[in-house]
C-alpha cells in the first residue's frame, strides 16, 4: 500500500487551505443558514487499479442501462409492456413526470452526471446502495482536496502513482460540450444559500462556464438567453442545472417557483437547449426502482450485472412484505421519497411503539418503502483528535455520459463521524476523504 | 469569460466599492485611534459625522472596539467587509478562487478579533494586507480587461466619495478622478459622460463643493 504518513503530518495545513478557498457547505438549522467547513480527513480511501477497472465496468453498464430505461419510460414503455417492471412503480413514483412524455433530450442523454453510491462489505464485495441521477453533488470536494494535498505534501505524491482526479472539470466540460446546441455553457444555481453553493461556483470556475441564477436567464423566440451588462443578450446552449425538477420552470412545473426560468422547458422540448441532467430522471433513481436495476441491465443490454445491489425487498410484493415483517430487526427501511440520509430507519433501533406504528404505516403504504439487509461494510480509519478511529464510509462514484460513458477515476468518500451511525451524509454531520485510484 | 451579465457587473462594481471602503476606513481608523491617544476632546463624533454614519457609541473606547467589529452595526468595518464577501462569493467563476481567497482570509481575520477582542490592530493590518493582495492578484490573474475595469471603477468611485466626505484637498480628489475616468470609460457599462466632465470641473473650482462631488460620483452609472 502506498504511504501517506507525510500527508498526515500536513493535516492542519491542508485544512487551513480548504478554509482559505471556502470549501464549505451550507446547512439550515432551526431556520437559520450557516456555512460550515466540510470536515476533511487526510487518510485516503485507496482503490487498486484492477479493482477500479471492475468498478468502472459495472458503473458504465449500470448508467447506460439507466439511460436506456429513462428513454424507454418517457416514450414506448416497453419494459412495462414486457412486465419486467410493474407500472405501479413507474407512475406512482414521485420522480415520474408526465410532462416529460415524448420529450427527447439532445443525443438521447438523460443522466449526464450520475452519482452512484457504493459500499464495500467486509466480504470485500462492492454493493450499490443507490443511484443519484438528478443533481448528484460532491465531486468538487475530492478534486480541490487533492490539489491542496499535493501542494502541502508533494513527497507523498512523488512516491505514489495515482490517477489524477483533478481532471473532473475537463470531463464535465466535455460532457457539456457534447450536448451544447450552440451558445454559452452555464451552471444554474439556486443561489448562495444552497447547501452545495461552493460546488456550483467551483465547477463553474473550473469548467469555464458562467454561474447564473434563474432570474438572469430568459426565454425569447424559443431560445434561452442571458442578459449581458451592455444591454444585449447571449444565447445559452447548455445548462448544467443544480435546481430540482419541480423548480425549473413555473410555467410547466411548480407554479410557485421563484428560482426557475419561465418557459425553459418549452425550449428544451423544441431541442433548442440541452439540460444536464434531464428533467424527470427521478423516476430512475427512486429507491423502489433501484430494486429493478439489475433486471434492467439484463433487459436492455442482455448482460449479467457486474455490480450487485444490496439485498433489497419490496414490501409491495406479498412475499417480500412477509420477509420484511419476519426479519424486521435485521433490516434497514428506507422511504423511497426521501434523500440525503433522511427517511432511513433501522429496525433494531426502534422502540416497541415506534415499530408498531411503522409497521402500520408500512402495511398502509407498502409502495413507499424498501427494506434492505444491513450490510456489514468495511470501516475506514479517520483521524479524530490525535487518534485513528474506524468509521463507516461509503463511496460516491461519478459517471459522466459524454460522447461515451466516462467514469471519473476517483470519487467522494464520505464517512460518519458518529461511531454508532451508518449515515455518512454531510447534511447529517459527515465528513469526506479523497479517493485514490492507483495507476497500476 | 465570454460575456459579463448585468448581475455580474453589478457585483463586480460593488466588490470594488466595498473592498475600498474597508481598506480606507481601516486606515482612517488607525490614524484616528492614534490621535485619540493624546486628545483632550473626543474626536470620534466628528469621525462619524464626516463619514455620515450615526454616532451610536457611548464613548471613545466603545467606538474603538465596536466601529471595526460590531456585526450588528451596518456601518461597521466588518459589515462592509461582509458585503464585499457577499459579492465576491457569487463571483468565484468570474474572478477565480485565488482572488476570492483573499476576501475569505479577511473575513477569517476579522472574525478572530471579533471573538477575542485582542490584538485588534494586528488583525486589521492583516485585513489591509489581504485587500492589497486581492487588488494585486486582480491585476495579475484576471485576463478580462472589462472585469478589472469594473472592479477598479467601483474602487475609485468609492475613494472619491470618501475623500470628498472627509473634505480632502482638491489635488488628492483630482488625482483619484483622473484614475477613475479611464476605468469607467473602459468598463463596457453604460455611464453618464456628463458626470465625468462635471467632476473634473468641480475639483478645479475656486471653492470645492464636496456634496456635489459625492452626488456626481454616485450617479456615474
Amino acid at each position: 500500500m502506498p504511504g501517506y504518513d507525510m500527508l498526515l503530518d500536513q493535516t492542519d495545513a491542508v485544512n487551513e487551505l480548504l478554509a482559505r478557498y471556502g470549501v464549505k457547505f451550507g446547512i439550515y438549522k432551526n431556520g437559520t443558514f450557516n456555512e460550515q467547513l466540510f470536515p476533511f480527513d487526510p487518510i485516503p480511501r485507496i482503490i487498486e487499479a484492477g479493482e477500479f477497472d471492475y468498478l468502472e465496468r459495472g458503473l458504465k453498464q449500470r448508467v447506460v442501462a439507466l439511460n436506456m430505461f429513462l428513454k424507454d419510460i418517457y416514450s414506448k414503455k416497453q419494459i412495462v409492456k414486457d412486465k419486467v417492471i410493474p407500472e405501479d412503480f413507474i407512475f406512482a413514483s414521485s420522480g415520474y413526470m408526465a410532462e416529460c412524455e415524448d420529450v427527447t433530450p439532445v443525443k438521447d442523454i438523460y443522466s449526464h452526471i450520475s452519482g452512484i453510491d457504493l459500499v464495500k462489505g467486509k466480504d470485500d464485495h462492492w454493493y450499490i446502495l443507490e443511484d443519484n441521477l438528478r443533481v448528484p453533488s460532491g465531486a468538487s470536494y475530492p478534486m480541490i482536496a487533492r490539489n491542496l494535498c499535493r501542494r502541502c505534501s508533494p513527497e507523498t505524491f512523488r512516491d505514489t502513482r495515482l490517477q489524477d482526479n483533478r481532471d473532473y472539470a475537463k470531463l464535465l466540460r466535455r460532457t457539456m460540450d457534447n450536448v451544447n446546441v450552440g451558445g454559452e455553457s452555464v451552471v444554474l444555481t439556486p443561489g448562495r444559500y444552497n447547501s452545495a453553493y461552493f460546488e456550483h461556483s467551483y465547477l463553474a470556475e473550473q469548467t469555464g462556464s458562467i454561474l447564473v441564477s434563474g432570474h438572469e436567464l430568459f426565454v425569447d423566440d424559443d431560445k434561452l438567453y442571458y442578459r449581458t451588462a451592455d444591454g444585449g443578450k447571449t444565447r445559452v446552449g447548455v445548462v448544467y442545472r443544480r435546481i430540482s425538477d419541480d423548480f425549473m420552470d413555473p410555467m410547466n412545473f411548480n407554479p410557485e417557483s421563484l428560482i426557475g426560468i419561465p418557459h425553459i422547458y418549452d425550449v428544451i422540448r423544441k431541442g433548442n437547449l440541452a439540460l444536464m441532467n434531464a428533467i424527470g430522471n427521478g423516476v430512475a433513481d427512486d429507491k423502489g426502482i433501484y430494486y429493478f436495476v439489475p433486471k434492467m441491465i439484463k433487459y436492455y443490454l442482455g448482460e449479467e450485472p457486474v455490480l450487485s445491489n444490496a439485498p433489497t425487498y419490496l414490501p409491495f410484493y406479498e412475499e417480500d412484505m412477509k420477509y420484511t415483517l419476519d426479519k424486521f430487526d435485521n433490516l434497514v427501511l428506507k422511504d423511497v421519497a426521501e434523500a440525503g440520509g433522511y427517511g432511513v430507519v433501522f429496525g433494531n433501533k426502534m422502540t416497541k411503539e415506534q415499530k408498531a406504528s411503522f409497521i402500520e404505516l408500512l402495511k398502509k403504504e407498502p409502495r413507499r418503502f424498501i427494506a434492505q439487509e444491513v450490510i456489514d461494510f468495511q470501516d475506514l480509519d479517520i483521524i479524530e483528535g490525535n487518534e485513528r478511529v474506524a468509521r463507516k464510509a461509503d463511496l460516491r462514484a461519478f459517471v459522466l455520459m459524454a460522447d461515451e460513458p466516462l467514469v471519473w477515476k476517483s470519487g467522494l468518500t464520505r464517512f460518519s463521524r458518529n461511531p454508532d451511525s451508518f449515515i455518512v451524509n454531510s447534511s447529517q454531520g459527515g465528513g469526506f476523504k479523497d479517493t485514490w485510484v492507483l495507476s497500476h | 469569460m465570454g460575456f459579463i451579465s448585468l448581475e455580474q457587473a453589478d457585483r463586480l462594481f460593488w466588490l470594488g466599492r466595498y473592498t475600498e471602503r474597508v481598506y480606507s476606513t481601516i486606515r482612517l481608523y488607525f490614524t484616528s485611534a492614534d490621535i485619540m491617544i493624546d486628545e483632550a476632546t473626543d474626536s470620534y463624533p466628528k469621525f462619524c459625522s464626516d463619514l455620515d454614519i450615526p454616532n451610536v457609541y457611548s464613548d471613545k473606547d466603545d467606538f474603538l472596539k465596536r466601529y471595526p467589529f460590531d456585526k450588528t452595526n451596518p456601518d461597521s468595518i466588518i459589515s462592509n467587509l461582509i458585503r464585499a464577501y457577499d459579492n465576491a462569493i457569487e463571483l468565484r467563476e468570474t474572478i477565480g478562487s485565488e482572488p476570492l481567497s483573499y476576501i475569505q482570509l479577511s473575513i477569517y481575520d476579522m472574525n478572530k478579533v471579533n471573538t477575542k477582542m485582542t490584538s485588534a490592530f494586528h488583525e486589521l493590518q492583516n485585513v489591509i494586507d489581504h485587500i492589497l493582495a486581492f487588488w494585486g492578484i486582480v491585476d495579475d490573474m484576471i485576463d478580462s480587461e472589462q472585469i478589472r475595469n469594473i472592479i477598479k471603477a467601483g474602487k475609485r468611485i468609492e475613494r472619491i466619495d470618501l475623500y470628498a466626505r472627509l473634505g480632502l484637498p482638491a489635488k488628492r480628489i483630482s488625482r483619484e478622478i483622473n484614475r477613475m475616468i479611464p476605468r469607467v470609460e473602459k468598463s463596457g457599462l453604460k455611464y453618464n459622460a456628463e458626470k465625468l466632465e462635471n467632476l473634473k470641473s468641480l475639483v478645479t473650482a475656486p471653492e470645492i463643493d464636496y456634496y456635489k462631488i459625492v452626488s456626481e460620483a454616485e450617479t456615474i452609472f
